[in-house]
């Protein structure tokens, strides 16, 4: 009976498999070959959502220890089971959006990006599935590698390979970092199953040093800051469902990842980690949204606030960690459940809003926000639906955004009462600062994305000559919009489930006394929030408003603005930049950024003059920390180049030497 | 769906309205005193309903390049600050359907609607209120979470009706103090009054919230105003209840609340707006010290 559990999930990845094999396909037929190729991963992406979702609901499924391939065992627990669930739902979404969206791609290698858009989704399922520390890496690194094949499809241009090759390197470094987590933790271990290195036991220091490694390698999966340079390169690089696929699901398998290392794998929790984790949280959201805030491209924008959520989801975990050292153990469940149900929310939204920008890029034929205005009217459904991902990423209230970063705060209040002394409280004080001033950058950020791009007059020709995409793009973007109000509206089963797989996940080590308590209800829960009820209060003022404020004689009288005489031209339209020009001299000390005017014409010297005035943000850290070290790097290596002289016998004379001190040092 | 039936809901709403009714009257309490402290005679407390009144009945002008949301965005402003009326507690019940967290969230619903309609005149002068307006809650939104915070902390809660002040039960200390000198601060920044805007001028130089508003005439520009009104209220009744150590009724609080606003426009003078940054860290200052005490 529950065998059906098994049968679907070959299924799911026979489906990936034969996605995958439409590369074969000629090349005459790509059209096919694409339309194949997607809708096998639709098919294949909604078995996985079935199967997981009905472990979350239902709480039954036969998927425990399942042997693929000789020693490749796989299962599911609840952990794996949510971030199944997301990869499930945002790879329908993106799936169906892509069907269309890659058309644009036709004759520049569709069938590969097609192909490899299968296997990325199936390496994603399963690390997520994998029990082993082999299976795994192994999947990680099928991982690492598709996706780097996926940011450099359209590798004839300089900017995309680049960003590719940076984040082939940087994500090679991440998985460098997981192995050696891997190998200490299993150093004390039985064997390299989860189950075993679940049970492992480490001196102090091994497991200091597993933690950080641990950290690193994830964190830079996860675009934390200062690991998070290759995030904004990458995405604009990507194809937009691609970009879409990475932010919003392959940046949650990185706190999947994580998840593991601190649940199991490495004991008991110390102070400091949490502390570290919940810092540099709070620092990459800061710093994320204060970036996005200053970004002219739309998908880089979009990446620096993927930045932003990972930290608000690093420092709600960050929270929970600190909390099992306290004496309040059972109030972790508050700050894994909001890491998690920001994951879930942010998968959806940082989808969404990927998909408009490629929606945008794609009508407009230029990332830069700077080229577009008034596209609301020629895009009237892309505007519907990037006005829900705004509001949810701007984290309003009623939409699913508000319920992560909501919980995030309620589990800060929690740290500030759970000690008496004043450390924690400072933190806890510390971390309001900082998602205080998330949040506003994060709505300012938000409000100046979608006022430039969709609101005003077009700034340029392409812009007034826009059209609405196609209805299968409309149709990709509409699901998730839906999802957002559906999932902010009915927010407490979510909550329900999420503190459910917390609680079940937490005591591996049985740290907490496993006592559940009502998070959220309707009656006698700790927190207090009622979507529902807001939402029929609205929907009655709405009705009002409609018949008394907007239904009579409002209008009205449609006549040019007022401009002291004159007509008002296109250039007196707030521009993006200028918009956040406020902020970036309130933070000028941070974001140190370049001006530079070139004068054109010196025939005058105060008057009828043009000239060009740029201005350039750079990312400080890879201004101050990455180009260093890759000089000095650079600087080693060709001091080292020195000893290669490339003669046999220089080199025997090496081993000589060598030989003579190893004789020496067996001697002592 | 028990909920609505209940009588909590029912007291919620009718709280609502009178909020809405009466906000003019708290917002006409600090004109009127503003003008006799200014050696002027001044308008009729009643004056604003009879300004309502007046753009009510006038035609809207609009320009040709706006589109819904520039309609949308007057509704989106009121509706979040009377979704926000409607979770304050009240004499009636203590059960509300929504923390201190959602209350202060609603009425960025308002703030985000707001400055995406300056957008969409596409003039110089929305767009600069709408980037001033950020650029302010960029530095306001940090310090209202650590004066909360701060109330939490002393309370134990985050549900607005466990945090009201209430004399008996609680005394008057240093961190009291600090937290209602703090909050009444961030009452003037949020609801933009002098020293972080002034709700009098029409000056380039000046102006934020009047920038985001100066595209609006007729039905719009009432809607607008009235928002304004009740978010003022608002603020000025969550201060009262829960942040002003005094034990006198509700009423008498706010109105007091109503006269030292006043009192301070009429003492301080406009900011400069990068000053801003400078005079909201030192109140983040005050409240931190206000957490620290505890």
């Amino acid at each position: 009976m529950t065998n059906y559990d098994v049968i679907f999930f070959e299924i799911a990845i026979i489906c990936y498999i034969l996605g995958c094999f439409t590369v074969l396909i000629p090349r005459a037929k790509q059209l096919f070959a694409h339309y194949f190729a997607q809708v096998m991963s639709i098919l294949g992406s909604a078995i996985i959502l079935f199967i997981a979702g009905r472990y979350l609901l239902v709480g039954e499924t036969a998927l425990t220890k399942v042997v693929l391939v000789g020693n490749y065992t796989l299962a599911i627990d609840a952990w794996s089971a949510v971030f199944l669930c997301i990869t499930g739902i945002a790879g329908v979404i993106t799936s169906i959006f892509a069907m269309d969206y890659a058309l644009g791609y036709m004759g520049k290698r569709l069938r590969e990006l097609s192909g490899l858009w299968n296997l990325f989704l199936l390496a994603m399922i399963l690390v997520l599935v994998a029990r082993g520390a082999f299976s795994f890496l192994l999947s990680w690194e099928v991982m690492a590698i598709v996706s780097f094949l996926l940011v450099n499809h359209e590798s004839e241009k300089k900017d995309t390979w680049l960003a590719a090759y940076q984040y082939l390197v940087m994500t090679h470094i991440g998985t460098a970092a997981i192995m050696i987590a891997f190998f200490i933790v299993g150093s004390g271990s039985t064997g390299l199953s989860f189950g075993a290195l679940n049970m492992s036991v480490l001196p102090e220091f091994a497991r200091n040093t597993a933690f950080i490694a641990a950290f690193l390698g994830f964190a830079l999966k996860a675009g934390l800051v200062p690991l998070h340079v290759w995030l904004p390169n990458a995405h604009p690089a990507a194809p937009s469902h691609v970009s879409a696929l990475m932010s919003g699901v392959m940046l949650k398998i990185a706190v999947y990842g994580f998840g593991r290392f601190i649940f199991g794998f490495l004991g008991p929790i110390e102070f400091w980690w949490g502390a570290v984790v919940l810092i540099i949280g709070l620092l990459s959201a800061f710093l994320g949204a204060l970036y996005a805030q200053m970004e002219k491209d739309m998908k880089r924008l979009l990446a620096y606030s993927s930045v932003e959520n990972m930290g608000i989801i690093f420092s709600a975990l960050g929270v929970g960690m600190l909390m099992l050292t306290t004496s309040y153990k059972e109030y972790a469940v508050l700050g894994f459940t909001a890491a998690l149900v920001h994951s879930f929310n942010h998968s959806i939204m940082k989808s969404l809003m990927f998909m408009v920008a490629g929606a945008v890029s794609h009508a407009v034929e230029d990332k830069n926000i700077e080229k577009m205005g008034g596209l609301g009217k020629l895009m009237p459904w892309t505007a519907v639906c990037a006005l829900l991902g705004s509001v949810a990423l701007a984290a309003l209230p009623l939409t699913n955004g508000f319920v992560g970063e909501w919980l995030t705060l309620q589990s800060f209040v929690f740290l500030a009462m759970a000690d008496a002394g004043t450390g924690l409280r400072l933190l806890a004080a510390f971390a309001f600062i900082m998602m205080g001033m998330t949040s506003a950058l994060a709505l300012g950020c938000f409000v100046r994305l979608l006022g430039i791009v969709f609101l005003g007059r077009a700034r340029t020709r392409r812009a007034e000559s826009a059209h609405e995409v196609s209805k299968g793009m409309i149709i990709g973007m509409a699901i998730p919009a839906f999802l957002i109000l559906l999932a902010g509206l009915v927010a407490d089963p979510l909550v329900g489930i999420a503190q459910h797989v917390v609680e079940t996940s937490i005591p591996v080590r049985s740290v907490i006394s496993a006592e559940s308590f009502l998070l959220w209800g309707q009656s006698g829960g700790l927190l207090k929030y009622e979507p529902f009820i807001l939402f029929f209060v609205a929907v009655i003022l709405a009705i009002f408003s409609w018949l008394v404020i907007y239904r009579g004689a409002i209008l009205t009288r449609r006549d040019v603005t007022w401009n002291c005489g004159t007509v008002p031209t296109l250039r007196q339209q707030y521009s993006g930049t200028g918009f956040s020009k406020p902020v970036r001299r309130a933070f000028d000390f941070l974001l140190k950024p370049r001006r530079e005017v070139v004068y054109l014409q010196k025939e005058h010297k105060y008057f009828g003059r043009s000239m060009v005035f740029t201005l350039t943000i750079p990312d400080r850290f890879t201004e101050k920390l990455y180009i260093p070290l890759q000089h000095h790097l650079v600087k080693t290596a060709s001091f080292l180049r020195r000893i290669q002289a490339g003669s046999v016998r220089i080199y025997i004379g090496y081993v000589m030497v060598a030989m003579v001190l190893v004789l020496i040092w067996g001697a002592l | 769906m028990n909920a609505i039936f209940s009588y909590d809901f029912l007291f919620s709403f009718i709280q609502m309205i009178l909020l809405v009714v009466f906000a003019p009257l708290f917002s006409g309490i600090t004109k009127k005193t503003k003008a006799l402290l200014q050696n002027r005679t001044g308008a009729d407390i009643t004056q604003d309903y009879y300004d309502l009144y007046k753009w009510w009945g006038k035609r809207t002008v609009v320009t040709p390049h706006t589109g819904p949301i520039f309609l949308l965005a007057p509704f989106m402003y009121l509706l979040s600050t009377m979704l926000a009326a409607f979770l304050l507690p009240n004499m009636l019940t203590n059960l509300t359907f929504g923390d201190i967290f959602v209350f202060v969230s609603l009425l960025a619903i308002g703030r985000f609607f707001m400055a995406l309609s300056s957008f969409d005149a596409a003039t110089a002068f929305g767009g600069m209120g709408g980037s001033r307006e950020i650029y302010v809650s960029t530095f306001v939104e940090p310090v209202m979470l650590l004066a909360l915070l701060s109330a939490i902390l002393k309370n134990d809660t985050t549900a607005v009706s466990g945090m009201i002040f209430n004399s008996g039960a609680q005394q008057i200390n240093v961190a009291g103090i600090l937290a209602c000198v703090g909050f009444f601060i961030l009452l003037l920044a949020e609801n933009g009054r002098i020293p972080v805007d002034n709700p009098d001028t029409h000056l380039e130089l000046t102006m934020i919230h009047e920038c985001m508003l100066l595209e609006y005439s007729g039905r719009l520009l009432a809607v607008i105003h009235l928002a304004s009104m009740v978010k003022g209220l608002l603020f000025m009744t969550l201060f009262s209840m829960v942040f002003l150590p005094l034990s006198l009724p509700l009423v008498v609080k706010i109105i007091l609340t109503a006269v030292s606003i006043a009192v301070m426009e009429t003492l301080n003078n406009k900011m400069r707006l990068f000053k801003v940054r400078a005079y909201l860290l030192a109140t983040g200052g005050l409240l931190l010290l206000a957490i620290v005490a505890q």
